[in-house]
């Protein structure tokens, strides 16, 4: 069951990830006059940014953007047997931490917006 | 007429080396021919296997122009080249010259419990014949498919195409009665169908044209739903 | 991988897009990485983000922005690629794609990259 819902998991999160970049694409590039010159300034994005429905959108992006690539990352990992399926046990245990963690960080740049 | 250079990566245990031989093409001569060739007028200490010598058995596989292809199906004047490098098949462990042990493939092959297990109930079946099942029966145990995966390449675990098409064939056989036993070994995200990496290595290489990538993606498919 | 690369000449099905789906992913986590630690600065305030993007303006930045859109084209056409074998795809069918995906790419890769090179040289 898990090993296919991983699997599904996946190919699901790619296609959301397709259509979530080229929103994230078009709204910091082309939205606004300073963003479409290339200028990346807090006043730049701030209208955006503290909208709560945003950041949650972009909070969400982050989690399935990192859901997809440690999930790939596992993958790779899973190719070489010489780790064993204990090692493949303890590198997902890895990867979930390093996960969370950055999910923190993704969560706390939003926590003193003016 | 054409005269080729065939290189044969040689070995004997510890020892691996190159050796050139001269051969002078025949009319439709294959690779095996060249082998019989040098073997009989040029060096009878070179090893090698075959046994049909028409593609049937699936004995002589060996990596031909780095290509891993069946000798005696391997035309020397296909192979638009003034030289012929021929080597021990990749991913197996060499035993001599260009014979390996086909161990490991025959490991992988009885983890999925090949023979069919009868049911308990003896009903004689009636199996009509399904065009898309049968050509996945021609499967003649050459371990191409294994040489060239590049998931066998790292990983001594996974099953590898031919033992996951030849468990297609027991899963969907109605008189067998192993069905759940062979899921869940297939089923195994360390070493089941879940390694494979849509290289399609394996379907381009098959003497026998069995698209091996599929049997494994639909067994896929399969267990996502169950 | 590499060892059979210098064992192996061939065919390459989907061997290449394979690696290049491996590659880019990983490429594309680096900086996934690079790009959140550098959004943690919006904790800092104002002062202390502009600081931290100050350095994104210089023309050699401006060329990796460009390069990363290459690297997420790459690995997202041969994802949906992938994706569409897993639903069926067959052999014959795979190589048409990875060819038209590749074609597709190059020219949604110049649809991103030449607004992005243009505003960068002509906003200064």
């Amino acid at each position: 069951m898990i090993p296919a819902i991983v699997w599904c998991v996946q190919r699901i999160t790619g296609a959301l990830l397709v259509i979530l970049l080229i929103a994230h694409f078009w709204v910091e590039h082309f939205v606004s006059e300073n963003l479409r010159r290339g200028d990346l300034t807090y006043d730049a994005i701030r209208a955006r940014i503290m909208n709560p429905a945003w950041q949650a959108i972009d909070i969400a992006f982050l989690l399935i953007a990192l859901v997809h690539g440690l999930s790939g990352a596992r993958n790779i990992v899973m190719d070489y047997s010489r780790i064993g399926r204990r090692g493949a046990r303890f590198v997902t245990a890895i990867l979930c931490a390093v996960g969370a963690v950055w999910a923190w960080w993704g969560v706390a740049a939003f926590a003193n917006l003016k | 007429m054409n005269s080729y250079q065939v290189q044969i990566r040689r070995s004997s245990p510890g020892h691996s080396y190159v050796r050139s031989y001269h051969v002078t093409s025949a009319e439709r001569m294959t690779v095996l021919d060249a082998l019989f060739r040098i073997q009989a007028e040029q060096d009878s200490s070179l090893a090698f296997r075959c046994a049909c010598r028409v593609g049937m058995c699936g004995t002589c596989a060996m990596s031909i122009n780095r290509v891993p292809r069946l000798a005696c199906k391997t035309r020397i004047s296909a192979l638009d080249s003034p030289v012929v490098t021929l080597a021990p098949l990749p991913n197996f462990p060499v035993i001599h010259d260009l014979v390996v042990s086909l161990e490991p493939f025959f490991e992988q092959w009885k983890r999925i419990r090949p023979a069919l297990r009868g049911s308990p109930s003896d009903t004689l079946a009636i199996i009509l014949p399904d065009p898309d099942i049968s050509r996945k029966r021609d499967c003649i145990t050459c371990g191409i498919c294994y040489a060239a995966c590049g998931v066998k390449a790292s990983h001594a675990d996974y099953l590898g195409p031919a033992a996951i098409n030849r468990a297609f064939l027991r899963v969907h056989d109605p008189r067998d009665s192993a069905r759940q036993q062979r899921l869940k070994i297939l089923n195994d995200e360390w070493s089941g169908v879940w390694r494979c990496h849509t290289q399609f290595n394996c379907t381009a290489l098959c003497p026998k044209k069995i698209d091996l990538t599929e049997t494994i993606g639909r067994f896929k498919r399969t267990l996502l739903v169950s | 991988m590499k060892l059979l690369l210098r064992k192996y000449a061939g065919p390459f099905s989907g061997m290449l897009a394979h690696l290049i789906q491996r590659a880019t992913g990983l490429l594309l986590l680096v900086y996934l990485f690079l790009h959140v630690r550098t959004i943690y600065a919006l904790r800092g305030g104002p002062a202390a983000f502009d600081r931290a993007v100050a350095g994104f303006r210089s023309p050699l930045f401006k060329l990796l922005e460009i390069a990363l859109l290459a690297v997420v084209i790459l690995h997202a056409l041969n994802g949906l690629r992938i994706t569409l074998i897993d639903l069926g795809a067959k052999h014959a069918a795979q190589r048409r794609l990875f060819a038209w995906s590749l074609g597709a790419g190059a020219l949604i890769f110049l649809a991103g990259a030449i607004p992005l090179f243009l505003s960068s040289v002509l906003g200064r």
